[in-house]
């Protein structure tokens, strides 16, 4: 285990691509956009040495939505690279060949929030069932079940 | 021989839970592995949002049966820690306490699953007998044996009584000589060396690369553990170390966990022993100010993470939850290609996969056209009737 990163540090690899802040203790957050995302998450991978990746978090924020990958590494301190999606062109670059347990975790926010993650090798259905209708995603928080709609499980006429 | 695809479940692979693994394998060997999780979901996510925090709590205890304390503990925290509350000693000496048992019979009901899926049921039946005094304890602590209900947000439910601590300090000795007697069969009994021995390899920069957590990733070297990169309840206080291990297999796996069995019992000693005196319980806000926390936790299973927003009410505005299975599955994929299919049933249940389920598999076989399913009881048969023809065990 080597020293916590520096907020400096941070600010350093992240130059031009936003401004870090230290969120709390080991905790440095940085704000950028969908289009930097790729170079964010590779500067964080090589200048900063981050090697694991602790969770893709995912939020509706009503306007659009968060996205947060929040990145660790041999220094312990957790990196967090937010961008903002908007609601009605729903696109990110994927970064499964940067990080490749990425993969199966876009596959699930894919399937919960609709996100599309522009080059995923197979953008394929993991968290939901088979039966749950195509283009609704439960947590958009504009989302409510359609009452004529089949969501899986039993189906009525059998109960 | 052409290449064959089974699918595995979803009505069971390696443990009771439902999962869907299309498993492509040429004659014996596995070539590829796709994955469907999708069986269990049950939107807790989406239910959490409309549930305030004290009615949250008994609903997050239920996304596993098995670490119920782990997903409150992580979600108390994160809620505590947006609210900027300092919870009383005691009441983290409490969490600890639980949480150390609810890893130790974590690994002991692993141990015994992983020694049933090689036929080795002798051991099965004597990891599962001693996890019955760990059971106990946590019924004599938390007044459950599953769902514990002794969190909420501002610290636990229940004290425990000066007879309730010396009833679990005396059980300690017995565990303790039991884990002892694991640990030796673990290195140098004949069955389990030869059956977990260069199974399921995972070199340490693949288990960095394919993000495993917990004792699948320690087990190849890595040292990351929650419990001392990002401390949190008692733990900075308790003397103990993480476990690691550089064999990179299911034996190294089951090395880390007997180890980490005996560094648990440790910490719950601690615990019992430096009880603090005190309230147990701070009466916290209604609601949480607007926030955003990542609570991260040390689960049996590895790193569990919730990401929680608060907004100036009294319930979350999103609850992303990952858990250490979700991590896991990358690797296990990786893991398993050039492998045996007699080796399915140990390597899936190495990672110690948390889902629910019972099943079966479908042989299909391309240039007949035909198929045929066999029963996870089948394809454990054939994997111990494998290696006896084999190794002559």
């Amino acid at each position: 285990m080597t020293e916590p990163l520096t907020l400096g540090a941070v600010a350093l690899a992240m130059e031009g691509l936003g401004i870090p802040e230290q969120v709390r203790g080991n905790r440095v957050k940085v704000a950028t956009t969908p289009e930097n995302l790729r170079e964010a998450i590779a500067r964080a991978t090589s200048a900063l040495a981050c090697d694991h990746l602790v969770q893709i978090s995912t939020a509706d924020n009503g306007k659009g939505f968060d996205l947060v990958y929040h990145l660790t590494g041999v220094h312990r301190t957790v990196i967090a690279i937010a961008i903002e999606v908007p609601r009605d062109a729903p696109e990110v670059p994927s970064v499964h060949d940067l990080l490749p347990p990425a993969g199966i975790y876009e596959r699930g926010i894919h399937d919960l929030l609709g996100i599309v993650f522009v080059g995923h090798p197979a953008l394929a259905r993991i968290i939901l069932n088979e039966d749950w209708p195509e283009g609704e995603y439960p947590m958009r928080k504009d989302w409510k079940p359609h009452p004529d709609r089949f969501y899986g499980g039993v189906p009525k006429e059998e109960t | 021989m052409p290449e064959v695809l089974v699918p595995i479940g979803p009505q069971h692979p390696a443990l009771k839970e439902p999962v869907n693994f299309k498993v492509i394998a040429d004659g014996e060997i596995i070539v590829r592995l796709e994955l469907d999780i999708s069986y269990s979901h049950r939107g807790i996510e989406k239910a959490a949002e409309a549930r305030d925090f004290v009615r949250v709590v008994p609903l997050l205890e239920r996304v596993c049966g098995i670490c119920s304390h782990s997903h409150t503990t992580v979600f108390v925290k994160g809620i505590e820690e947006a609210m900027k509350l300092e919870i009383p000693k005691r009441a983290q000496y409490i969490r600890t306490i639980v949480a150390e048992l609810e890893r130790m019979h974590s690994h002991l009901l692993w141990l015994g699953v992983a020694a049933h899926e090689i036929g080795f049921n002798t051991l099965f039946m004597w990891t599962w007998r001693d996890r019955e005094a760990v059971q106990d304890m946590l019924e004599e602590i938390t007044g459950n044996r599953v769902n514990y209900g002794i969190n909420e947000v501002g610290g636990v439910r229940r004290d425990m009584t000066p007879a309730v601590v010396k009833a679990a300090l005396a059980r300690l000795p017995h565990l303790e000589e039991r884990i002892r007697t694991y640990a030796e069969m673990a290195s140098q009994e004949r069955t389990m060396l030869l059956r977990f021995r260069g199974v399921g390899r995972l070199t340490e920069a693949e288990a960095l690369k394919y993000g495993t957590v917990g004792p699948t990733a320690r087990a190849s070297g890595v040292t990351y553990d929650v419990r001392k990169d990002d401390p949190y309840l008692a733990y900075a206080d308790a003397p103990w170390r993480v476990i690691t291990d550089n064999h990179g297999d299911v034996f190294g796996r089951t090395l880390v966990r007997v180890g980490e069995l005996h560094e648990s019992l440790n910490i719950v000693r601690h615990g019992l022993e430096n009880l603090p005196e005190g309230p147990v319980r701070l009466q916290p806000p209604r609601a949480a100010p607007k926030a955003e926390i990542l609570s991260r936790y040390e689960a049996p299973r590895g790193e569990l993470v919730h990401f929680i927003r608060t907004n100036n009410t009294d319930k979350v505005d999103r609850l992303d939850i990952r858990t250490p299975t979700l991590a896991n599955w990358t690797s296990v994929a990786v893991t398993l290609v050039g492998q045996n299919l007699a080796d399915i049933p140990v390597i899936v249940a190495a990672i110690d996969p948390c889902l629910s389920c019972t099943s079966r598999i479908t042989v299909v076989d391309r240039d007949r056209r035909e198929t045929r399913t066999l029963t996870w009881g089948e394809l454990r048969a054939h994997g111990i009737r494998f290696y006896r023809e084999k190794e002559g065990i």
